[in-house]
């Protein structure tokens, strides 16, 4: 109990002290997730919304494959990412391991299923009818992808918040690809991590504390965002 | 828009739902789809209106084969219409947007059909808070905004109120005889299709099992299937 209130104290000292070492940690943790959700966001909710109308052959299976792929330890994508990148790899030439673009990787693999299996739902229960609007109305195939996205704003919403959580709150996969290389790949959950091991729980969990208080702030705007339209 | 259909059947897991050697809606009839239910109705206008495919024949709108053009010129109302997650404004206007129409003109025409249908008070509300009857107003409206030249219509006034059934099958009429469109208009409500329409079809099974004018198929030489369903009811 006592290293919680203290880890509060500390996490106001860390807000208010502009420590220039921690504001680079969650400069690169945001830069970090906020690039990797993007990028999972463009390919995953056309995608999902294209799963979830579309009748095609091997639909089922792709669907339980992405289910499946939603619930994989960070550790293992980042494990695999690593492997991929190794120097002897197949993408060594890239030199990308132990670098933001490796962390980036990373956690682009671990959101994008999460976004594709939140909007494949959303898309089932309503994209049918959707589509026949369209149709029925004279849409053209990209208005009537352009509807679909309007009308499943709030499930691409939910699914860009979940992924977003995802990322910018896991540990193993950046750890793994990145190496909490100080001033270089070191992010807040990694940063927890290693408070951790050097027994600084007060300084961890006032870090935990910031993470926590920037996931509020970005939500807080979403749900705004979402409310307003 | 004279629409005609050649050896069309449709197929769903492995059960022939549709089976229709040929039929021709002539351009400017009213006609009123009628069968008890499973008999190939809705089917029907969603094969006209491109939402499925035929398994077997062919469709052909003005003697052309669909295109996105003819797609454009037709519209399908369904019994319970899909309101977009917006104003009931927005709602009408959508289909003038797509269409690319001018702002001022989609104001005015948005505004003429929000009269029209005395929705006017409603413009501004969302539309996931209106009524049955009010929905199903407004999907009316939006289909009518763009005067397309065949108008489909499944159902369109069942389980609303009968102020609601007046007024919808009144602006139905006024539309129809200001443009002439084609209307096909599946409905179980027989009194409805000798109010509205010129011509009826008759579906069993699948099968368009009588069609022609309202007195042929009503009246004293309809077939005896016709009439044994009106007795029962079940039309």
């Amino acid at each position: 109990m006592e290293n919680i209130l203290e880890g509060v104290k500390d996490a106001l000292i860390l807000l208010t002290t502009l420590d220039p070492e921690f504001y680079t940690i969650v400069r690169l943790s945001l830069f970090v997730s906020l690039t990797a959700t993007l990028l999972a966001a463009i390919l995953a909710i056309p995608a999902g919304i294209v799963i979830g109308i579309k009748n095609f052959p091997g639909r089922k299976i792709i669907i339980r494959i992405v289910y499946t792929l939603m619930s994989m330890p960070p550790v293992v994508i980042g494990l695999i990412i690593f492997l991929l990148l190794l120097r002897n790899g197949p993408f060594g030439h890239f030199s990308l391991n132990f670098t933001p673009t490796a962390m980036i990787i990373a956690q682009f693999c671990l959101v994008t299923p999460i976004i594709t299996g939140v909007v494949i739902n959303g898309t089932k229960e309503r994209g049918q009818d959707i589509r026949e609007l369209a149709r029925t109305l004279g849409a053209s195939r990209s208005q009537t992808l352009w509807l679909l996205i309007r009308e499943l704003r709030i499930n691409i919403m939910t699914a860009v918040v979940t992924g977003y959580g995802r990322a910018i709150s896991e540990v193993g996969a950046v750890m793994v690809v990145g190496g909490n290389i100080r001033g270089h790949t070191r992010v807040m959950t990694t940063t927890i991590a290693m408070l951790r091991n050097m027994g600084e729980y007060s300084l961890a969990i006032a870090t935990g504390i910031v993470l926590l208080l920037i996931s509020f702030i970005i939500n807080s705007l979403l749900y705004y965002w979402q409310q307003e339209r | 828009m004279k629409i005609q259909g050649t050896g069309i059947t449709k197929v769903y897991n492995q059960k022939t739902v549709l089976d229709i050697d040929q039929f021709t809606f002539e351009s400017g009839d009213f006609w009123g789809i009628i069968g008890p239910n499973g008999s190939g109705k809705s089917t029907l206008l969603r094969l006209i209106s491109c939402l499925t495919e035929p398994s077997s024949g062919k469709i052909t709108y003005e003697l052309r084969d669909k295109g996105q053009a003819i797609k454009r010129s037709m519209t399908l109302v369904f019994q319970k219409p899909y309101l977009l997650r917006t104003s009931v404004y927005n709602n009408i206007a959508y289909p003038l947007q797509i269409r690319q129409v001018h702002p001022p003109e989609i104001r005015q025409k948005v505004e003429e059909m929000l009269t029209s249908f005395q929705i006017e008070s409603l413009a501004d509300q969302k539309a996931w808070t209106l009524s049955g009857g009010e929905a199903q107003k407004v999907a009316l409206a939006r289909a009518l905004v763009f005067n397309p030249e065949l108008i489909m219509l499944d159902e369109p006034t069942a389980n609303i109120d009968p102020g609601s059934i007046m007024l919808l099958e009144d602006r139905l009429r006024f539309h129809y005889e200001k443009f002439k469109p084609t209307v096909l208009m599946v409905t179980h409500n027989l009194q409805q299709t000798k109010r509205l329409c010129s011509k009826v079809a008759f579906l069993h099974e699948g099968v368009i099992h009588d069609q022609g004018s309202i007195d042929n198929v009503f009246g004293p030489d309809g077939t005896s299937l016709v009439k044994s369903f009106i007795q029962q009811g079940l039309i």
